[in-house]
C-alpha cells in the first residue's frame, strides 16, 4: 500500500516525485459576486503528506476559495479535480465524501451534545441506532492520540477553544480526511496550545493528509509549512517550498509592496502617573497585581492564555470587579463595580472577541460606533440625533481606515480588520484617558495590523495611557513601553522595553527555570 | 486510494477508564423534577384532607394524558429549535373530524378511527413541516399562522355543530375509564398506560436512534449540523410531520374523554404543551431536553393545578396565579442548577496542560450565539 511507503520516505520529496497525482487540485478558478471578483483565475495544487500554507490580505480571496473546496460555493469558471479526475462539489456533504474537510478559526461544535456526539454526529454509516460505549470509547481513543484527554460523554459546550478544535481535527479524522483546511487555527490559542496543534498537524501530515494551512502568522508558517503560496487580491501570486522563501519575500508578495518594518516604533518619555494599581485580586483569576500606568505610555499585558491578563482587564472595566486591592485614577481611589461607572471614569476595553462581545453585528457601523456614547447624540426630549452620530461615524471612518460600503452597513458583512476598527472607533469615542486593548490584531490581515499599530502610537503620543493585551509576542515587544508578564493569575515580571527580550518574557510567562 | 494512515490514528480502542462518578445533566434534571413532585405532593397531603385518594390519581391520570402527548410532540419541535403552536388547531382538527366520522360509521374498526386521526394529524404537521424547513419562514410565525388556519377551517367547515358524545360509538366513549391493570388499589387507565408507553418509545428513540440525536445536533447548532452534511431540512420536516401525528393521536384522546366536541376544542392546548416541555427542562433554544422531562414537567403542572383545586383557600383567580409562579419557580431553579454543573464540568474537562483558570479563552457558552452570527463574507477572505 502506498500508504506504507510513504510512512518510510521524506513525504515532502515523494509528493513531489515527477508523475504523482495531487490530492486536490483547482484550475483556472473563478468566484465573482456581482462585481465583485473574489478569484480570479486560480490554480493551485495540494499534494498528500503536506502542509501546505496559504497567506494573503483581506480580500485576498482565502475565504472564497475554502467555500469552493468545500462546496459551499460553486465556481463560476475552471474546474476542481481530486486525484486527477475532476468533481462537482455542490455541497458539503459532497466534500466530506471526497475527504475534503475544514476548520475554522471559531470551532463549529454541537454545545449541547457530548463530545463523542460531536465527532460522529455527521457519520452517514453507522445505522439507525447509536452504540453509545463504542463511540465513546472510539472518541476517547482518537482524542488521546491528539494529546487531548477528556471524558467523551460531557457536553461540548464551555471547553477551551484549543479542546473544540482537537474534536473537529478528531472528526475529520474519524472521516478518513484527506484534505484538512485549517483557517487560522491558531488565533485564539496559547503558545503551549499552538506547540501541541503543530504536533497534531505533523502527525496528520506524516499519515498522508494534505494541510492547507491558513495563517497571519509568519512564524507559525515558517514552522509548520511545507510550501507557502501567496493570494493578492482573488490571484494566486505564488507557491515556493518554505525553505526558498523569506518572510519580507512574502510580506511584499502580500500587500503588493515592500513593507520594511511593520510595526510601529515610539518614544515615551516620564510623564504623570494616570493609573496606580496595588495589590489587585480576584478569588481564582488573579492576585497582587500591581502596577503604574503613566499617560502617553503603552504597557504590554504578556503571557500564556488563561494567565488572568483579561481578568485584570475585566477588573478595570467593571465586568468582573476585583475583591482586593485598590484602583486610583488621577491620585483618587476609585470603586469600579459596572462597565459604566468605569467609562465614567475615562476607562475604556476594547473586548478579544469582537463578534460576541465586541460588536452587535447586525446594526449599522454607525449604531455601534455611538452606541456606549450615546447620550452624546440624544436631544432632550429623548430623540437621537442621527446626522451627529453619522457624522461622528464618519469622522472615525477616515481617521482609522475603515473599509466599508458604507456607514450603514451591518458590522456584520465587514472584514475581520474592518470590524476591529469599528470596535476600536467605539471606544475612542468614548473618549477614554485609559485605553486597554485585548487581542487588537488578532486575525486580521498585515495592513489592518500595521494601522492598527499605528493607531496605538499616535494615541500614546496624544497622551493616552495604553494597557496592550497581547498573545503575539513580537508585537507586545515592538509596541509597548513596558511589558507586563503574568503568569497563573500572579504577576512575574516587569520588563522596561530596553530589556525586554522575547526569551526574558516566555521565561517570567512559563516560569520555566 | 488507501486511508489506512489516517485510521492508524484513530488510535486504539480500549475500555475507557471513567473518574468520576458520571450522572448524565438530563437525568439529574429529571430526578429534581420528580422530587419536586414528591415535595408538591407532601405538602398539599397537609393543606387538603384525603389527599391521597384513587379518585385523586384517576383524575390527575386522565387529564394529564393530552397534556403529556402535546409535551412530546412539541418536545420534538422545540428541541430543534423551533415551535409548534398549532398543536391545539391540529387537536381540535382531529378530534372533530374522527368524531364525525366514528358517528357516522360506527361499526368501523377502532384502528381505523385511531389512524385517521393520527394521519390527519402528520398532514397537518407537514404542512408546518414543509413551509419551516423548505420554505425557511421562522418557525413562529408559521405555526401561528397555521393555528389560525386549521381552527377556521374548523368553524366553518363544522358550521357550529357540536359533535355530541351520544353520536359516538361506545368504545370511543368508554374508553378513558377502561382500566388497564391495578396496583394496590390504584387503577391505572388504558389511557394512562399508553401514553406512559410513547413517552417511554419516544425517548428511547431521541436518546438511542441517530434521527433522535440529529434533531439535537440541529437545534444546538444549525450551522454546525449543516456543515456536518446532515439533511437539516429533511429531519425538520420529519420532527414537525411527528408532531402532528401525536397531536392527532391526542385529539383522539380528545374525543374519547369529552365526547361533546365544539369547533374550539383544543383551544389553547398550546400552551399547556410549551409550558410543561419548558418546566420538564427543554430548552426553548433548541439542543437539550428529554421527553421523560417533558412528561414530569406536565404531570407536575397538573398535579398542582388539581391539588390546588382542593384548597379550599386559594380562590380560583389565585389559583392561575399560583400555578404560573410555580411555573416560573420551576424554570428559574433549572436555570440556576444548570448553571452550577456546567460550571463544574468545564472545569473537570480542562485538560491538564492548561494553565492558569483558562477565564479568559474566548467564550463558547450559550448555544443561541454560537448558532446565531452570521458566516459568510465575515470572515476574513
Amino acid at each position: 500500500m502506498r500508504g506504507v511507503d510513504r510512512a518510510a520516505s521524506d513525504p515532502v520529496s515523494d509528493a513531489s516525485a515527477p508523475g504523482s497525482v495531487p490530492v486536490l487540485a483547482m484550475r483556472g478558478i473563478c468566484k465573482r459576486f456581482g462585481a465583485t471578483r473574489a478569484l480570479e483565475d486560480v490554480s493551485l495544487e495540494l499534494r498528500r503528506g503536506e502542509v501546505h500554507a496559504l497567506v494573503g490580505e483581506n480580500g485576498a480571496g482565502k475565504s472564497t476559495l475554502i467555500k469552493v473546496m468545500t462546496g459551499v460555493y460553486p465556481p463560476d469558471e475552471g474546474e476542481v479535480l481530486v486525484d486527477g479526475e475532476p468533481v462537482s462539489l455542490r455541497s458539503a456533504a459532497d466534500a466530506q465524501r471526497l475527504g475534503i474537510a475544514a476548520i475554522y478559526q471559531e470551532p463549529l461544535i454541537f454545545p449541547d451534545l457530548s463530545v463523542a456526539e460531536n465527532i460522529f454526529i455527521g457519520h452517514q454509516d453507522q445505522g439507525p441506532v447509536v452504540r453509545w460505549r463504542q463511540m465513546c470509547a472510539d472518541a476517547e481513543a482518537i482524542l488521546a492520540r491528539l494529546d487531548v484527554h477528556i471524558d467523551p460523554r460531557i457536553p461540548a459546550s464551555g471547553l477551551p477553544v484549543a479542546t473544540q478544535q482537537a474534536i473537529e481535527i478528531a472528526k475529520a479524522i474519524s472521516l478518513d480526511v484527506r484534505v484538512l483546511i485549517m483557517d487560522e487555527p491558531t488565533a485564539a490559542l496559547s503558545a503551549h496550545e499552538v506547540e501541541r496543534l503543530f504536533r497534531q498537524v505533523r502527525q496528520l501530515r506524516d499519515a498522508g493528509v494534505a494541510v492547507l494551512f491558513i495563517s497571519h502568522r509568519l512564524d507559525e508558517v515558517f514552522e509548520i509549512a511545507d510550501r507557502v503560496s501567496v493570494f493578492r487580491d482573488g490571484h494566486h501570486v505564488s507557491t515556493d517550498g518554505r525553505d526558498d522563501v523569506t518572510r519580507p519575500r512574502l510580506i511584499a508578495a502580500m500587500v503588493g509592496r515592500q513593507m520594511s518594518d511593520f510595526y510601529a516604533r515610539h518614544d515615551h518619555h516620564a510623564e504623570k502617573v494616570i493609573l496606580r494599581v496595588r495589590d489587585l485580586g480576584r478569588t481564582g483569576k488573579f492576585a497582587g497585581v500591581s502596577f503604574d500606568l503613566q499617560r502617553g505610555e503603552v504597557l504590554g499585558l504578556a503571557g500564556l492564555v488563561g494567565a488572568g491578563r483579561t481578568d485584570i482587564a475585566l477588573a478595570l472595566f467593571g465586568v468582573a470587579p476585583a475583591e482586593t486591592g485598590t484602583i486610583e485614577l488621577d491620585g483618587k481611589p476609585v470603586t469600579i463595580a459596572t462597565p459604566r461607572q468605569a467609562l465614567d471614569h475615562g476607562i475604556a476595553y476594547l473586548s478579544e472577541d469582537r463578534r460576541h462581545v465586541g460588536l452587535s453585528l447586525p446594526q449599522s457601523v454607525t449604531a455601534n460606533i455611538t452606541l456606549p456614547s450615546l447620550r452624546r447624540y440624544v436631544s432632550r426630549l429623548g430623540l437621537v440625533n442621527g446626522a451627529a452620530e453619522r457624522s461622528a461615524a464618519e469622522r472615525f471612518r477616515r481617521q482609522l481606515s475603515i473599509r466599508t460600503a458604507g456607514l450603514s452597513q451591518p458590522v456584520g458583512l465587514l472584514s475581520g480588520g474592518n470590524q476591529q476598527k469599528t470596535m476600536l472607533a467605539k471606544w475612542l469615542n468614548t473618549e477614554p484617558a485609559v485605553l486597554i486593548l485585548d487581542e487588537p490584531t488578532r486575525g486580521i490581515d498585515v495592513g489592518a495590523k500595521a494601522d492598527v499599530h499605528r493607531i496605538i502610537d499616535e494615541l500614546a503620543r496624544s497622551g493616552m495611557a495604553i494597557v496592550l493585551i497581547s498573545s503575539d509576542l513580537p508585537e507586545v515587544l515592538a509596541v509597548s513601553d513596558r511589558v507586563l508578564v503574568m503568569r497563573e493569575g500572579e504577576q512575574t515580571g516587569v520588563f522596561d522595553r530596553s530589556e525586554a527580550t522575547q526569551e526574558r518574557v516566555m521565561t517570567a510567562a512559563v516560569g520555566v527555570a | 486510494m488507501t486511508t489506512a494512515d489516517v485510521a492508524g490514528l484513530r488510535g486504539t480502542r480500549s475500555r475507557p477508564g471513567r473518574t468520576a462518578v458520571w450522572i448524565r445533566p438530563e437525568r439529574v434534571k429529571e430526578l429534581s423534577l420528580l422530587g419536586v413532585i414528591f415535595v408538591a405532593l407532601l405538602v398539599f397531603s397537609f393543606l387538603v384532607d384525603d389527599y391521597f385518594s384513587g379518585r385523586f390519581f384517576n383524575r390527575v391520570t386522565t387529564s394529564v394524558a393530552i397534556t403529556a402527548v402535546l409535551a412530546v410532540a412539541q418536545t420534538l419541535v422545540i428541541v430543534t429549535r423551533n415551535i409548534d403552536l398549532s398543536v391545539g388547531s391540529i387537536v381540535g382538527v382531529t378530534a372533530y373530524l374522527t368524531g364525525q366520522f366514528a358517528s357516522s360509521n360506527p361499526s368501523a374498526s377502532p384502528a381505523v378511527a385511531i389512524a385517521i386521526a393520527v394521519g390527519l394529524g402528520a398532514l397537518l404537521g407537514a404542512i408546518n413541516g414543509v413551509i419551516v424547513a423548505y420554505g425557511r419562514v421562522p418557525a413562529i410565525i408559521t405555526t401561528l399562522g397555521t393555528l389560525a388556519i386549521y381552527r377556521s377551517w374548523l368553524i366553518s367547515h363544522g358550521e357550529g355543530k357540536t359533535i355530541t358524545a351520544d353520536s359516538l360509538p361506545s368504545w370511543v366513549v368508554d374508553l378513558p375509564t377502561r382500566t388497564a391493570f391495578s396496583i394496590g388499589g390504584l387503577d391505572i387507565r388504558v389511557v394512562f398506560a399508553v401514553v406512559v408507553v410513547i413517552v417511554v418509545v419516544f425517548q428511547v428513540a431521541m436518546q438511542r436512534l441517530r434521527w433522535g440525536r440529529r434533531l439535537y445536533a440541529i437545534g444546538s447548532n444549525p450551522e454546525a449540523a449543516a456543515q456536518a452534511g446532515l439533511p437539516t431540512r429533511r429531519l425538520v420536516l420529519g420532527a414537525f410531520i411527528a408532531c402532528g401525528a401525536l397531536s392527532g393521536f391526542a385529539g383522539f384522546l380528545f374525543l374519547s374523554r369529552f365526547g361533546n366536541i365544539t369547533v374550539v376544542a383544543g383551544q389553547g392546548l398550546e400552551l399547556d404543551s410549551v409550558a410543561a416541555a419548558v418546566v420538564g427542562g427543554v430548552s426553548v433554544l433548541g439542543g437539550s431536553g428529554t421527553l421523560v422531562g417533558a412528561f414530569l414537567g406536565a404531570v407536575l403542572i397538573d398535579v398542582l393545578d388539581q391539588s390546588l383545586v382542593r384548597v379550599p383557600q386559594v380562590s380560583e383567580f389565585w389559583r392561575n396565579a399560583i400555578l404560573g409562579a410555580l411555573i416560573l419557580a420551576a424554570v428559574i431553579a433549572d436555570v440556576v442548577i444548570g448553571r452550577r454543573f456546567r460550571r463544574r464540568w468545564s472545569a473537570e474537562a480542562r485538560p491538564h496542560t492548561k494553565v492558569g483558570d483558562g477565564s479568559t479563552d474566548t467564550p463558547t457558552e450559550a448555544p443561541v450565539l454560537t448558532g446565531a452570527t452570521p458566516r459568510g463574507e465575515s470572515g476574513d477572505a
